[in-house]
């Protein structure tokens, strides 16, 4: 992984599973899909005869057509933003970073953490993956990991709730 | 009208036949019984009912009389019919009030040594425990009505961002205080006199920022709603000459309504406006209808902001906001000015309720960091500002954006029409993100937030240098952990030697030489000791030099006996001084 601008340097990023592309990529592909049959009903009402009015047959074709490209170009980018997820626990605080284009970095110290949820989907649960959400008393703290490995998973939620004990600080 | 925390009020308060009524702390053993809201509280809180079903009963009758006179017939009915009308009446207003009783009778509170327990409902029953040194604030409210009758609600809040975590409405305007002092003083870890366990005695409190009324009332027209009207005003005057249509003034009457409506919220919650220290922390009382007194414990507030809107400018003003767990963002106005620490004050009242909130700045230069943060630009007193390369991404703003880190705080500046100086402690930074789009990583800036706990204050620093924000996000992370280990503990007077300055009882010869009585000018005779020991005199924890003799003077002149626990000493008031002017270097840098 190639290392990004706003990095902290000297640490080793943990990537989420590979499995998790899938899950993102199958998500990706149902969601398109559902996108282009809405996007192209107008085109099929056109061609069909049923809509005779629509404006014009080229904007009946652009239509489907943008969400083709909106589309491939965020398939395109999946893998990139998989790879981009990553996160690194440190001794008083957890980083997590993810973005290509538009990059982020948190870090939540273990002592300010709230809760720590482990969600399954019924995807996730095929591929044996979980997300794991950390609650700190800021909401707009979205220390959100997907696609970790069902085990380092629940790794991780221990870890983080003994980590948490140990340093509790309050508010 | 009585002020909400002023001596319960003249006014009658009938009877309770309960017993079981308020008189929280009064019978020691009894302290951890159950007890109940004021009997008559379901009446202050059920009148709205009341009216409205009169209001609609009235309405019908009075409509009848006219229509009896236009069409021959009798208003009322008549023999049977009205007493069946009288007695129907009568079982919804029974009815009604029986409701209200039956939940009153089944909403009962106790007190613990380490818990408020609320028992509610009747049907679906609910039973809520709140930890005491959990609070995050307490609020004393009077609304209209209850002021009427003497009494009030207390609000005990906890870190849930929003609804209050235990609400006793209402209790008599006493009880309410007795309350809050003991739940105060046993959140704070003061152990009672065991001889006179029920005698809580209320913490004193120094009255540091009186607002005038004439004030709240200049800042309120200054502000943006009168830019609206007036703005408003000019294009309907515009459009009505246009196109000559005179009927387009009628739209005048709502837009006044609302900016009215606005007007009178800004004076109901500013007037009156007070704000005090004591060893219960930060105390703010105001209202004109409504009264509420609010009491902000030491170390719970997250984040505060200082803004200035632009036409305040010309006179200086301010407001000051926080983010306190238990207010949560309420975009009400009672939930605005719960968060207001200062609806509109000077520059001096801005410094005097920021040495309240951060008694140790972390800086020798406390007056000069902050007003720079406050009207500054550029990089003076170790602010960090946006690079010149990216000033095109903020043509007029880039000068001012920028941030500057001392000992126990990280102050973000930004806003050039409104200017704004946010306050972060390090220990309540709960986590720290840094951004980065694609345009800023061409020029090679970032932007970095604090998240704290929902408020009106939203700490961000825009585009500052990549490796500036990233030293700021790595730095801040080490700072803020280290700010924690060094944070005092969450029952703010648990340690026996945590002495709060100041001397004792009402304000004495020693106290005035002492610069502590004048409210608040930013006095420079205690300019001395803080040179000498480079610390601002303080509130927190570590008694400096020149308030041991203070305190022990106030021991030998006598305090008032059975004093046993340090939080009834009088609170010095805690202020920052200005540097020394041959000090020309200042003592901290960026980072």
């Amino acid at each position: 992984m190639r290392r990004e601008p706003i990095d902290p340097s000297g640490l080793e990023w943990s990537r989420v599973s590979p499995k998790y592309l899938r899950v993102r990529v199958i998500g990706w592909l149902i969601g398109s899909l559902v996108w282009l049959v809405l996007a192209s009903i107008p085109l099929a009402l056109r061609l069909t005869g049923v809509w005779d009015s629509f404006p014009a047959l080229w904007l009946a074709w652009a239509l489907p057509a943008a969400v083709l490209v909106m589309s491939v170009w965020r398939g395109v980018l999946l893998p990139r933003q998989v790879a981009s997820i990553g996160y690194a626990e440190r001794d008083d605080d957890l980083l997590v970073r993810q973005g290509v284009f538009f990059q982020r970095t948190l870090v939540v110290p273990y002592g300010r953490m709230q809760y720590v949820d482990v969600a399954v989907g019924p995807l996730e649960r095929a591929y044996g993956i979980c997300t794991l959400k950390l609650h700190t008393a800021a909401p707009a703290t979205n220390a959100l990991i997907p696609g970790l490995p069902a085990e380092e998973g629940t790794r991780l939620r221990e870890q983080l709730s003994a980590r948490g004990e140990a340093r509790l600080a309050g508010l | 009208m009585t002020p909400a925390d002023g001596p319960s009020g003249a006014l009658p308060v009938p009877p309770d036949g309960t017993g079981g009524t308020g008189g929280a702390g009064a019978k020691g053993a009894d302290d951890d019984a159950w007890q109940r809201v004021h009997v008559i509280s379901p009446l202050v809180r059920g009148w709205i009912v009341l009216v409205a079903i009169l209001y609609f009963v009235g309405r019908d009758w009075f409509e009848g009389l006219f229509s009896a006179e236009t069409r021959g017939r009798g208003p009322l009915p008549e023999g049977v019919g009205l007493l069946l009308a009288g007695g129907v009446l009568l079982a919804v207003v029974l009815l009604v009030a029986g409701a209200f009783l039956v939940s009153w009778y089944f909403t009962r509170y106790q007190v613990t040594a380490e818990h408020v327990r609320v028992h509610s409902g009747v049907v679906f029953r609910q039973q809520r425990q709140a930890r005491l040194d959990r609070v995050q604030a307490i609020d004393i409210v009077q609304p209209f009505l209850a002021r009427i009758f003497g009494l009030a609600e207390l609000k005990f809040e906890v870190a849930d961002a929003g609804e209050s975590a235990v609400r006793l409405a209402f209790l008599k305007l006493d009880d309410a205080q007795k309350l809050r002092a003991t739940i105060l003083a046993r959140a704070a870890g003061v152990s009672a006199d065991p001889d006179h366990p029920e005698e809580v005695v209320e913490a004193p409190e120094r009255e540091v920022v009186a607002i005038p009324p004439g004030r709240v009332i200049g800042a309120a027209v200054l502000s943006g709603m009168t830019v609206a009207l007036v703005v408003a005003a000019a294009v309907i005057v515009t459009l009505g000459i246009v196109f000559d249509t005179p009927f387009i003034a009628t739209s005048f009457i709502p837009l006044l309504i609302g900016v009215i409506g606005g007007y009178w919220s800004a004076l109901n919650t500013g007037y009156n406006f007070r704000a005090a220290t004591s060893p219960d922390g930060i105390r703010i009382r105001y209202g004109l209808l409504d009264t509420r007194a609010q009491t902000v414990p030491p170390g719970r507030v997250q984040a505060l902001g200082i803004v200035q809107p632009p036409l305040w400018r010309f006179k200086g003003w301010y407001r000051v906001t926080v983010n306190v767990a238990g207010y949560g963002a309420s975009a009400s106005s009672e939930g605005q000015a719960r968060a207001t620490l200062l609806p509109v004050g000077t520059r001096d009242e801005v410094l005097q309720i920021l040495a309240l909130v951060l008694p140790d700045p972390g800086t020798r230069r406390p007056v000069e960091v902050f007003t720079e943060g406050l009207v500054g630009k550029d990089d003076g007193e170790g602010f960090v500002t946006t690079p010149r390369r990216a000033r095109w991404l903020a043509p007029l703003a880039w000068r001012r954006n920028g941030f500057a880190v001392t000992g126990t705080a990280l102050l973000l500046r930004s806003g050039v029409l409104w200017r704004q100086l946010v306050v972060v402690p390090h220990e309540r930074t709960q986590s720290i993100s840094l951004h980065q789009g694609p345009v800023s990583r061409r020029v090679g800036v970032s932007d970095l937030q604090l998240q704290t706990t929902p408020g009106p204050v939203s700490a961000r620093v825009v585009l500052a240098d990549s490796a500036t924000a990233w030293q700021l996000f790595h730095g801040q992370a080490e700072r803020a952990a280290e700010a924690r280990r060094r944070s005092g503990p969450e029952q703010w007077m648990k340690p026996v030697q945590a002495v709060p300055t100041g001397a004792a009882g009402p304000v004495t010869a020693n106290e005035v030489t002492d610069s502590v009585g004048a409210p608040i000018p930013l006095d420079t005779s205690a300019a001395s000791d803080t040179s000498a020991a480079s610390d601002v005199p303080t509130a927190s924890d570590v008694p400096t030099a020149s308030d041991v003799p203070t305190a022990s003077d106030a021991s030998a002149a006598g305090p008032p006996p059975a004093d046993g626990p340090v939080r009834e000493v009088m609170p010095a008031v805690p202020r920052y001084v200005p540097a020394p002017s041959e000090s020309e270097v200042s003592a901290d840098g960026p980072r």
